[in-house]
């Protein structure tokens, strides 16, 4: 019989291995997998993340066989913490792990011209492959998103196609979730928006890399992307591609990051 | 052509190449059927045949009220707060509060009315209470009450607490321009810890001229 194998953040490239070997069927409790209202989560502080609150309420209600939880550098402390309440409510084995996989599997996807709601959704379901990303022709960014997968997807929806993304969905599709020199990078040549879960330990690398950046924009939000933090990010692209058509050609940036076809911007 | 800043407590309504001035009327009196051709604000999606997202509107607005290439604009409305960052002109950065920045406006006037304030002669009081939000900031004033205060000092810290609230969200700026009711208020411009320039009431409806006009010249 099949097993039902949760993961939350990306564990080591050789647990996926293992998994897929014994061909069993990965559940990302990072993300919503059940019908239910958060309020049904109760283990854990209302004020705390929603991506961990969701893990809690999918670990909680699904039938899994066993859990893996990446507490790393690579996740964050939260994770951690996690994992002990999930320990001491479920019988099933909850297992942590420690991914520092360095090796490069490369991210076309998050420089392909793909909606940006269909970037993420390939980045957070090759998690649960070894293989790289299949190769997408690299897109000219107008925009760049940074973070993590949103709880929200619907937010994505706001950004033009050719919004390149960075961050640790960047390290994601690279499979080197502990990359803080991945992480960090961004194009300063393309208004940005930094992306954070509230009350997640990357708004503090969110809002400093938004502060550093000559077109970002630090934007958090819970579980749902209420009206304001959606009419922010809505504005935030509008005014900058005004801007971006307000300023002769020849001047416009073009920067080239080290990594050939990668983030020249648009003109 | 009607344009609308349709505000969670007033409307502000213009009719190009008819009025020379702008109304305002209270939200709560418009008829439930009643549309504007180009429309901003709480419930422009609803009210407006189209809309202008508020920040866009804001920072267009701004632009065409602000000479100085460098500025930062802040409106506060019933509901929440906006900020607006110009460095060279373009917008440099911006915020918009709709969660902590909850109900200040909105609270300001309730307790105004609540407590028979005249706030045009109201003293700017030398400290304030440390309020994040017009909701949570309410039980300063009563426990200052309870502690001897009157209930006019007790609201006029609470006043000073949200304008230095709404000053930090703005980035803690040397000069300030100020947008929305809260201009004719002048306890509120008085507890700034910077120069205040308010802009008053319409500086989203000159945010939808604006869009008119850059849509007219494309």
């Amino acid at each position: 019989m099949q097993k039902i194998i949760g993961i939350v953040g990306i564990p080591p490239l050789e647990i996926i291995r293992q998994i897929n070997e014994e061909q069993g069927k990965i559940v990302d409790l990072d993300e919503p997998q059940l019908p239910l209202s958060m309020n049904r989560e109760t283990h854990l502080p209302q004020v705390y993340c929603a991506i961990l609150r969701t893990v809690m309420l999918n670990a909680m209600n699904m039938p899994l066989d066993r859990v893996y939880i990446d507490v790393g550098p690579g996740k964050c402390d939260c994770a951690l913490h996690v994992a002990t309440v999930l320990q001491n409510f479920l019988t099933i084995p909850i297992i942590t792990t420690r991914n520092r996989d360095s090796e490069g599997f490369g991210y076309p996807i998050c420089r392909s011209n793909l909606p940006l709601l269909e970037k993420l959704q390939a980045i957070t379901q090759g998690v649960q492959s070894c293989k790289p990303s299949p190769d997408y022709p690299p897109s000219v960014p107008t925009a760049g998103f940074w973070g993590v997968p949103p709880r929200d997807f619907s937010l994505l929806s706001l950004f033009p196609d050719s919004t390149h993304v960075y961050g640790w969905s960047r390290c994601m599709e690279n499979k080197t979730p502990a990359d803080m020199e991945l992480e960090s990078s961004c194009n300063p040549a393309v208004p940005t928006v930094f992306f954070a879960q509230s009350f997640c330990a990357k708004t503090a690398l969110a809002k400093h890399l938004a502060e550093r950046h000559p077109k970002g924009l630090y934007v958090d939000c819970d579980v749902n992307a209420g009206s304001s933090v959606r009419a922010k990010i809505e504005a935030f692209l509008e005014l900058s591609r005004d801007a971006a058509s307000a300023v002769p050609a020849a001047s416009t940036a073009s920067t080239d990051n080290g990594s050939p076809g990668d983030d020249h911007a648009a003109g | 052509m009607l344009l609308a800043d349709f505000g969670t407590s007033y409307t502000k309504l213009f009719t190009m190449a008819e009025e020379s001035e702008p109304r305002i009327v209270p939200t709560r009196e418009l008829d439930p059927a009643f549309m504007a051709d180009l429309a901003t604000g709480h419930n422009a999606k609803r009210r407006g045949r189209e809309s202008v997202n508020e920040l866009i509107a804001l920072a267009k607005g701004g632009r065409r009220l602000i000479a100085e290439p460098d500025a930062v604009l802040l409106d506060c409305g019933s509901r929440d707060i906006k900020f607006i960052r110009y460095q060279d002109f373009e917008v440099a950065d911006m915020g918009w509060n709709a969660e902590c920045g909850a109900s200040m406006g909105f609270t300001i006037e309730l307790l105004e009315s609540y407590y028979n304030i005249d706030y045009t002669t109201v003293a700017v009081p030398e400290t304030g209470f440390s309020v994040t939000c017009g909701v949570l900031g309410m039980s300063n004033i009563f426990d200052a009450v309870v502690t001897g205060s009157s209930e006019t000092e007790a609201v006029a810290k609470f006043v000073r607490g949200i304008a230095r609230n709404a000053f930090r969200f703005a980035g803690s700026p040397d000069r300030l321009y100020l947008s929305g009711g809260l201009c004719d208020n002048p306890l509120f411009l008085g507890c700034f810890p910077c120069v205040v320039i308010p802009l008053g009431r319409f500086v989203l409806l000159e945010g939808l001229k604006e869009h008119l006009r850059s849509k007219e010249s494309h």
